[in-house]
């Protein structure tokens, strides 16, 4: 078959979102990764966890107005998408995604479960949430991985994780805070944009 | 043709909350050709100097939690904003009247159903209704400028809204963003996550947009001018244009 018959689309180009995203689109419960919709109830099946942290670029100077959008696995390590061949197990009430906007100090916040991991051919995957940041100044997306520190083995054997030199690993673990609210685990991952190698994030590519 | 008449506006998609359709994910992701995504720093756009990550992205197997994405995300976010330029029966935004359409593919050329499309574009004047854009340019009390769709199932989106103005970037070096509208989708993938903007076919500025020219392939940057319809197959009421946007992702296929 010639080329031009088999040969696919090129992808439409990222550009920034700019300093104007709408608030209007954003709505009370947006940040909550546990219901389905702000009327549904939220999933009880798992720990629901609290998640914050802070957004900074060069220089340790807060991100204003950023939008981070979060992806996760249930609380069983299971997605209610045709791409998981287990998918009739997830979590019906489970949404797992979530889009929040940094405030004037750089601050965003999460509700949801506490993931599950999964195998996968490329490798075992710990549990984890993938964080997506965008703003103005970013012509791209921003994307990175938050895991948790009380899954080492698990982590140290995650094919994503194995990717990041080891010592820059300790930017992917999201720390449990001492204090619990509403009485619920909250943690904290702050992602820094733009930094020396120690100060950076790690971020992946599509 | 009556001015008010309001114009051909996507119906929602067919798609039951929850429902799985094979189909509907793709599951692979080639790598992107040189030229395609922006080339960072942007000169003389400051933001892009202190934002845009130093160290190099690692490039990551697609395991199911990058393949995978919300397919049901009209319920969280509400997809029935569609006509920006008539807030309410007999108020009309000021500017050219414009039927914005098309579709939403993936690399395969395959219609992309039920996803979330977000617009957001600068009223007339080129301002936006947002807090932090303080230009001394006027708002237009009949234009918010924002609006959200979901694909139908032959991936459709459409909007009725105003031409925008173009505005000047407020940095030391400054320069003028063409007319342009910002476009957020929301696919089946949380790899085919896009948020893009689109540019109107013609306008000189787009060959002087810092932001538009971050993207070094000819090709790419021409897939981002929307097509303009003949006026005489559109009417009177207003102007219209299309645009189709492609979204990462392909099927796999049976080896031959
Ligand atoms: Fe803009």
């Amino acid at each position: 078959m010639p080329d031009s018959l088999t040969a696919p689309l090129p992808p439409s180009s990222q550009h920034t979102i700019g300093p104007f995203f709408p608030r209007t689109f954003f709505s009370a419960g947006d940040n909550d990764l546990t219901r389905l919709s702000a009327t549904a109830a939220p999933s009880q099946r798992g720990e629901t966890i609290l998640l914050h942290g802070r957004v900074t670029r060069e220089g340790g100077e807060p991100c204003v107005n950023s939008i981070l959008e979060a992806w996760q696995a249930d609380a069983g390590g299971h997605f209610r998408h045709p791409a998981d061949p287990d998918h009739a197990l997830a979590d019906p009430d489970f949404l797992g995604w979530g889009r929040a906007w940094t405030d004037e100090d750089g601050w965003y916040s999460f509700r949801t479960l506490l993931p599950g991991g999964y195998a996968d051919p490329a490798g075992p995957r710990a549990p984890h949430i993938n964080l997506a940041v965008m703003g103005a100044g970013l012509m791209r997306r921003a994307q990175t991985v938050l895991f948790f520190p009380a899954f080492a083995p698990a982590n140290a054997a995650d094919p994503v994780m194995t990717l990041v030199p080891p010592g820059r690993r300790a930017h992917l673990l999201a720390l449990e805070e001492a204090e619990k609210v509403e009485g619920l685990r909250r943690f904290r991952f702050d992602i820094r944009l733009r930094g020396t190698p120690e100060e950076e994030t790690p971020f992946f590519d599509d | 043709m009556d001015l008010l008449t309001q114009p051909t506006l996507p119906k929602p998609g067919l798609l039951k909350p929850g429902q799985l359709k094979p189909g509907l994910a793709p599951d692979v992701f080639p790598p992107l050709a040189e030229g395609i995504e922006p080339a960072v720093p942007v000169p003389g756009y400051p933001n892009t100097w202190t934002h845009t990550p130093a160290q190099p992205l690692l490039r990551r197997p697609a395991t199911r939690t990058e393949v995978a994405g919300p397919l049901d995300l009209w319920r969280k976010l509400p997809c029935d904003e569609s006509n920006l330029a008539m807030p309410a029966p007999g108020r009309v935004a000021q500017g050219q009247l414009m039927h914005m359409s098309g579709r939403i593919l993936d690399e395969d050329g395959r219609p992309v159903r039920g996803a979330v499309v977000e617009l957001w574009q600068a009223n007339a004047a080129g301002r936006y209704f947002h807090p932090i854009d303080q230009r001394a340019a006027p708002l237009d009390p009949n234009f918010v400028g924002n609006g959200r769709v979901r694909t139908d199932e032959e991936g459709r989106y459409a909007f009725f809204t105003i031409k925008p103005g173009a505005y000047p970037v407020p940095v030391k070096d400054t320069w003028w963003r063409p007319p342009h509208v910002h476009f957020s989708i929301l696919g089946p993938s949380s790899l085919s996550r896009l948020v893009t903007q689109m540019y109107f076919p013609g306008d000189p500025m787009n060959e002087w947009d810092r932001i538009l020219h971050s993207i070094h392939d000819p090709a790419a940057r021409a897939r981002l001018i929307a097509r303009q319809t003949h006026p005489a197959e559109v009417g009177d009421g207003w102007l219209a244009f299309t645009h189709d946007i492609v979204l990462r992702g392909r099927h796999a296929t049976p080896e031959a």
